[in-house]
């Protein structure tokens, strides 16, 4: 029996009649002493925020100022906050709420429709264990798949009465006197729960770059996150900016439609091979009826990538081994040398992220595409202007730069105890323990948290991981009744001295720029070891890393 | 001391960029090229502009090499716009009739080997080597051959582009003689077996008698141009005097060798230098066609006159 399931088995299953029973008594025992301080509370919550709001938004003047309450407030509808809801619901806690601000779920893969985008890790791995699909159509499926996928859960688990959309979370703070978070939206909505997750996303926000007279250009300005599917490319002359995992997908589609595209590149990143394929029909079939099958495949597909962090994570001889496997794939894919050179990445494989792709070479080699590795000067009224004096001039520039990762801040205003801010305190580089609790910020649980990132498997697998602590964690808010559940600053602080060392052994700190890195060369983003590693020390929530005050008592 | 903030270097670059759409093209003036001027002026204009192409590569080179991140950009920076030079000397060279179409001018045969040895061995070459020879190269060729195009060329738009373009060389310049002096910082025996070592490198001697044919082929050129040689050799000792200022550029073993070449250069009495040489120049003339290297890298055409794309 593998690791993997062994650890599905001891988390993600679903939860044993005995089990069940003692929720439910927790549901009863609990609920009606909670319910009563909440009646309570009510009243004076809703003075209170009908003044702050008033003094704080005008926009939402005229709407009402209802506080509802939940046992957990879910932030955010996309992979993370639905399986959150799904393994809440599994362990028998089912008063939870997801807030969205679109009006869709699925997060990321809701916004990532450009064409030809698709997931880097296969299918297989790339969905979660305890909601397993045997129907992908590919070994790398396209972000409509994965999206549908993502809404089939939303179906299958009866969970779209839990979704409240358009509530834009604007500010999150911590009521130690009652045990409770306040989350107010920008639509005026307050909601109040004993726990939150924070599953917003770490790629949900598009980011531009830093490029002089980005506004000035005056053609059509498209971002590969928010794609406008009603523009025509179709002859036109078109720029991608950004040679990263989004343009690799992007600009073999564009090359066949657009008149003349142009690629701008500032670092080449490594390319590895792309071994994708379309799952026969028997194949799928073999899956569904076994069962097994489709496990076993998960498997092997989990522990090749385990391999691979001895690639890319560490620096080892199978790092150089996959540096040479993708300059094989470079220059059996490239004839012109000068070409090569521009695209050969000058920094060890694994720092940034390594990218998978069989076309994206093959179409910078088309008579209609240029790749430009000039920098860019700045962006005028009728294109881009590059070092080398030239303006090239567009009817349409890609953005393909990726995302504001949050490393250090939040995407909104967090308050813990005695009113401090996590922005403030991450200002130099997002801190958690285990990436899931930060101390000072009671019941609240990261998905996707500091330091949570793979750099070779798939993020799905940390994410079950996580959620599975998180339930542990409001488990124990719930069933014991606690108004405090922090973790000890001298834990993190030892947990995160522990992984600084181990990180600064890693590729990712090994000299070269990324979005893994804070300006300061802090790494706030990945994990250092492999997934089992991780996996292994999510399983185990230590109560005693906890600081714990029950709702009647002291400290 | 030379020594300069190298991010502080690396901001004043990006905020000094400029674009050849910056610049009328088409503004009068171009008549002012004397009919006498012209068949010397062309021949001498394609050689510079070769020369900042073949200065671009060169950075390009010099940006795998670099020590740390910020010098990594300033050179690939510098690259760009050793490029942008070629593209403004060209546009220069369209303006007054000195291009046949749209081609490129055909480089000379001692440019030739000087590309092709860029294209094989410089990107394996130290950057002691290169953060050597590129200020020698910025300094004698590019520097000193604008100066004198000024001294000769009335036309305002040439003016006006080569303000913009001197005012890059000045920052070439400085962040050149800030490495010669950041290598001369080591230990001076390793650097002396290093340069040994790598003046053995057969690659680099190739290189070598790419070069130093390349110096005296521009120096007929400028004499051909009615110029006083003197002019060149003057901006050639500023290479000894700046690089020299300070000890630990003094200490730079490859300071020491490119000036003392420097200083054989201009000294027209040095027999046993410039006979050998001269000899090579005029020896590369008779390479025939077919013995010279066929195939053109791909970055040599990268060269446009043409200010938007």
């Amino acid at each position: 029996m593998s690791n993997e399931n062994q650890q599905n088995q001891d988390t993600t299953a679903p939860a044993p009649a005995a089990k069940k029973k003692k929720v439910a008594t927790r549901k009863t025992a609990a609920r009606p002493a909670a319910k009563k301080a909440a009646v309570k509370r009510k009243t004076t919550a809703r003075k209170k925020a009908t003044a702050a709001k008033s003094s704080r938004r005008s926009t939402a003047q005229s709407k009402r100022n209802v506080v509802k309450e939940a046992s957990v407030v879910i932030v955010g509808a996309g992979f993370a906050g639905l399986g959150m809801a799904i393994r809440l619901r599994q362990a028998g806690v089912d008063d939870f709420v997801l807030l969205e601000r679109a009006e869709k779920v699925g997060g990321t893969w809701r916004d990532n429709t450009y064409p030809g985008a698709a997931c880097d890790i296969p299918s297989h791995l790339y969905s979660y264990s305890f909601a397993p699909n045997p129907h992908w159509s590919r070994h790398f499926s396209g972000s409509d798949e994965i999206l549908g996928y993502i809404e089939h859960l939303v179906k299958q688990y009866g969970l779209r009465d839990k979704i409240h959309f358009q509530q834009d979370v604007t500010d999150a703070r911590f009521d130690e006197t009652k045990g409770q978070w306040r989350v107010d939206t920008r639509q005026g909505d307050v909601w109040q729960g004993r726990a939150v997750v924070m599953a917003q996303g770490p790629l949900s926000n598009a980011s531009f770059p830093d490029i002089e007279g980005l506004s000035d250009f005056k053609g059509k300005r498209l971002h590969s996150a928010r794609w406008d599917h009603d523009y025509d490319f179709s002859g036109k002359r078109v720029a991608v900016i950004g040679t990263g995992a989004s343009a690799v997908q992007i600009v073999p589609e564009l090359a066949k439609t657009a008149g003349i595209l142009k690629v701008f590149q500032r670092t080449p990143a490594w390319v590895i091979p792309r071994p994708d394929y379309a799952t026969p029909d028997w194949n799928k079939a073999l899956f569904e009826k076994l069962p097994l099958t489709r496990k076993a495949m998960r498997q092997a597909l989990y522990w090749t990538h385990e391999t691979m962090a001895l690639a890319v994570i560490w620096n080892s001889p199978l790092t150089r081994l996959a540096e040479r496997l993708s300059l094989i794939h470079l220059r059996s894919q490239v004839k012109d040398d000068w070409m090569r050179r521009q695209l050969t990445p000058d920094f060890r494989i694994g720092c940034k992220r390594v990218l998978l792709s069989n076309d994206y070479y093959p179409a910078l080699q088309r008579d209609n595409v240029d790749l430009i590795t000039w920098p860019i000067a700045r962006i005028a009224e009728n294109g881009v202007r590059t070092c080398d004096g030239i303006e090239h001039q567009f009817d349409c520039i890609v953005f393909a730069t990726g995302f504001d990762v949050p490393k250090s801040g939040t995407p909104f205003p967090i308050r813990g105890l005695n009113g401090r801010e996590l922005g403030e305190e991450w200002s130099g580089g997002a801190r958690a323990y285990k990436s899931v609790s930060v101390a000072g910020y009671p019941n609240l649980f990261f998905t996707f948290g500091p330091n949570s990132g793979p750099g070779h498997n798939s993020a799905l697998v940390y994410m079950e991981a996580q959620l599975d602590y998180a339930v542990a964690g409001i488990r124990r808010i719930l069933d014991h009744d606690l108004k405090i559940l922090d973790v000890r600053e001298s834990v993190q602080q030892r947990h995160n001295r522990h992984l600084q060392k181990r990180l600064a052994r890693t590729n990712w700190n090994s000299g070269c720029k990324s979005w893994y890195l804070t300006e300061d060369g802090y790494n706030a983003t990945m994990y250092p070891g492999f997934a089992s590693q991780y996996r292994r020390q999510m399983a185990r929530f230590v109560d005693q890393h906890y600081r714990r005050v029950p709702q009647t008592g002291n400290a | 001391m030379a020594n300069i903030d190298l991010d502080k270097m690396l901001a004043k670059v990006k905020s000094s960029q400029w674009a050849l759409a910056d610049i009328d093209w088409d503004a009068p003036g171009a008549d002012l090229i004397t009919a006498e001027q012209w068949p010397k002026l062309k021949a001498f204009m394609a050689d510079l502009m070769w020369i900042e192409h073949v200065g671009a590569r060169g950075f390009a080179a010099m940006a795998k090499k670099a020590p740390d991140d910020t010098l990594k950009q300033i050179y690939t920076y510098f690259h760009a716009e050793e490029q942008r030079h070629a593209n403004a000397e060209m546009a220069l060279m369209k303006r007054w009739g000195m291009l046949d179409g749209d081609e490129l001018p055909e480089p000379n045969k001692n440019l030739k080997l000087v590309i092709q040895w860029l294209d094989k061995y410089s990107d394996d070459m130290p950057l002691e080597v290169l953060g050597s020879v590129i200020p020698m190269l910025e300094i004698a060729l590019d520097g000193a051959l604008c100066t004198f195009l000024l001294d000769t060329v009335d036309d305002p738009v040439c003016h006006q582009a080569f303000a913009r373009i001197n005012d890059d060389e000045s920052r070439h310049l400085g962040v050149g003689f800030h490495v010669l002096e950041m290598q001369g910082r080591g230990d001076l025996y390793i650097k002396a077996l290093k340069t040994v070592a790598t003046v053995l490198d057969p690659r680099l001697i190739l290189g070598i008698a790419s070069y130093v044919p390349l110096l005296n082929r521009m120096r007929d050129n400028v004499v051909a141009m009615g110029l006083s040689e003197e002019k060149l050799y003057a901006c050639m000792k500023k290479f000894e005097r700046i690089g020299g200022r300070t000890a630990q550029g003094r200490r730079n073993p490859w300071y020491q060798i490119i000036s003392r070449h420097g200083r054989m250069v201009v000294n027209r009495d040095n027999r046993t230098y410039h006979a050998p040489v001269d000899l090579m120049v005029r020896l590369t003339d008779y390479i025939p066609e077919r013995l010279m290297p066929s195939r053109v890298p791909t970055w040599v055409k990268g060269i446009s006159y043409r200010p938007t794309a």
